[in-house]
């Protein structure tokens, strides 16, 4: 198709989403949660590394615990699939390619996220 | 390709001619050109240029001159004020985008390298097609908007709130900024870059200006604002010193200022 659309037009676009702090904002807010549920998660694994499955489920069982490895799980995954979202929409390019992406990233997130969120319940509640 | 991984078959650069220094020349550099010619309906070439430094300026242009003037006057290039103001002689030297004007020869070890800004269309040589650029410029308004009817007299502004233009109203819209980041490489269509962030941050952020709000709105979009990941390249490629990056941190700021 030849573009005879101004370049004035073209810069303007479709204009503002008025949208795109939000975004923003959620990233930095679980990049922040983050850091020390990172280290939580690392020091608490490590606790535990070597153990058999009843003294791991004895530790996950704790309420401590089991709340902030479920805060985990969700920052992360929330965090991963919003950082996902910004390279897809960087880096891929046709327009079909790049929804199709995004989809798969947002149903996995999802699916990821509550499977383990279940997983450390089941764990945890000694199912 | 989801990516433009490789140059088109058009555009990837072979070698071209070579232009030997005169006999008895003393201090010989070589300079390696990127030359594209539309008539000619061939792939770009690199030439070589074998200038005697001790016939010409310090300054990079001052080569690509006598180059024009005395070796191949088909060498294309903008330039005017040859002295940092006008913004024209902007292009890549050595891998950083900056003004040729600006750029002493004797910074560059080895052949000096010259490329029109990078991801830019090129029309000849070393002038690239800024349209684009200038159009978004133009897109963010860039001229005082007010409510209150016309004073007598000029808008007041106290030395404070002036001071909050100092490292915004220096720009001279060369674009070594924005054709140094990789967002804008890749985004160029939507994200508005560094540099046209930069002048929408001086108008947002000028005391006189009533618009501010409008202004925000027209810029929070994921592309327009929300497409610079700090990567930093616009303040490291600033021939004039500014600090780009910030003045897109501020707008974030004040976008945040709003809401939360």
């Amino acid at each position: 198709m030849a573009i005879m659309r101004s370049a004035l037009g073209r810069a303007r676009g479709l204009g503002s989403a008025k949208d795109g702090f939000h975004h923003w904002w959620i990233e930095r807010l679980t990049a922040i949660a983050l850091v020390p549920l990172t280290l939580w998660f690392a020091t608490g694994v490590i606790s535990v590394a070597g153990a058999d499955y009843a003294a791991f489920a004895a530790w996950l069982g704790k309420p401590w615990n089991a709340g902030l490895m479920i805060c985990f799980i969700s920052a992360a995954f929330l965090h991963g699939k919003m950082g996902m979202e910004v390279i897809v929409e960087d880096y891929v390019s046709p327009r079909c390619l790049q929804l199709s992406v995004r989809i798969l990233l947002n149903l996995m997130a999802f699916a990821l996220g509550i499977f383990s969120i279940v997983s450390v319940l089941i764990v945890a509640l000694g199912g | 390709m989801p990516l433009d991984l490789v140059l088109p078959r058009n555009s990837r650069i072979k070698p071209g001619k070579s232009h030997k220094a005169p006999a008895g020349a003393k201090n010989v550099k070589e300079f390696h050109i990127y030359r594209y010619d539309p008539d000619q309906k061939k792939n770009p070439t690199i030439d070589i240029f074998e200038i005697d430094l001790d016939e010409i300026g310090p300054m990079v242009l001052d080569a690509l001159i006598k180059i024009k003037d005395d070796i191949d006057p088909t060498l294309t290039f903008r330039r005017s004020c040859r002295e940092g103001i006008c913004g024209s002689c902007a292009m890549c030297i050595d891998g950083i985008n900056t003004l040729s004007c600006l750029k002493p020869i004797a910074d560059i070890k080895g052949p000096v390298k010259i490329y029109p800004l990078p991801h830019l269309e090129v029309i000849k040589d070393l002038v690239p097609d800024v349209n684009h650029l200038y159009a978004q410029y133009a897109s963010i308004e860039p001229w005082m908007k007010n409510r209150t009817p016309m004073p007598k007299k000029e808008r007041l502004q106290s030395p404070e709130e002036r001071d909050k233009l100092d490292g915004l109203w220096e720009c001279i819209l060369c674009f070594c900024c924005a054709t140094s980041c990789p967002s804008y490489w890749w985004n160029a269509d939507r994200y508005l870059g560094p540099a046209i962030l930069l002048q929408a941050a001086r108008w947002v952020l000028d005391s006189r200006d009533e618009e501010q709000g409008s202004r925000l709105d027209e810029l929070e979009d994921p592309f327009k604002l929300y497409r610079c990941h700090t990567i930093l390249n616009c303040t490291k490629a600033c021939p004039k010193g500014l600090n780009p990056a910030k003045a897109i941190a501020d707008l974030k700021v004040l976008m945040m200022e709003r809401i939360v």
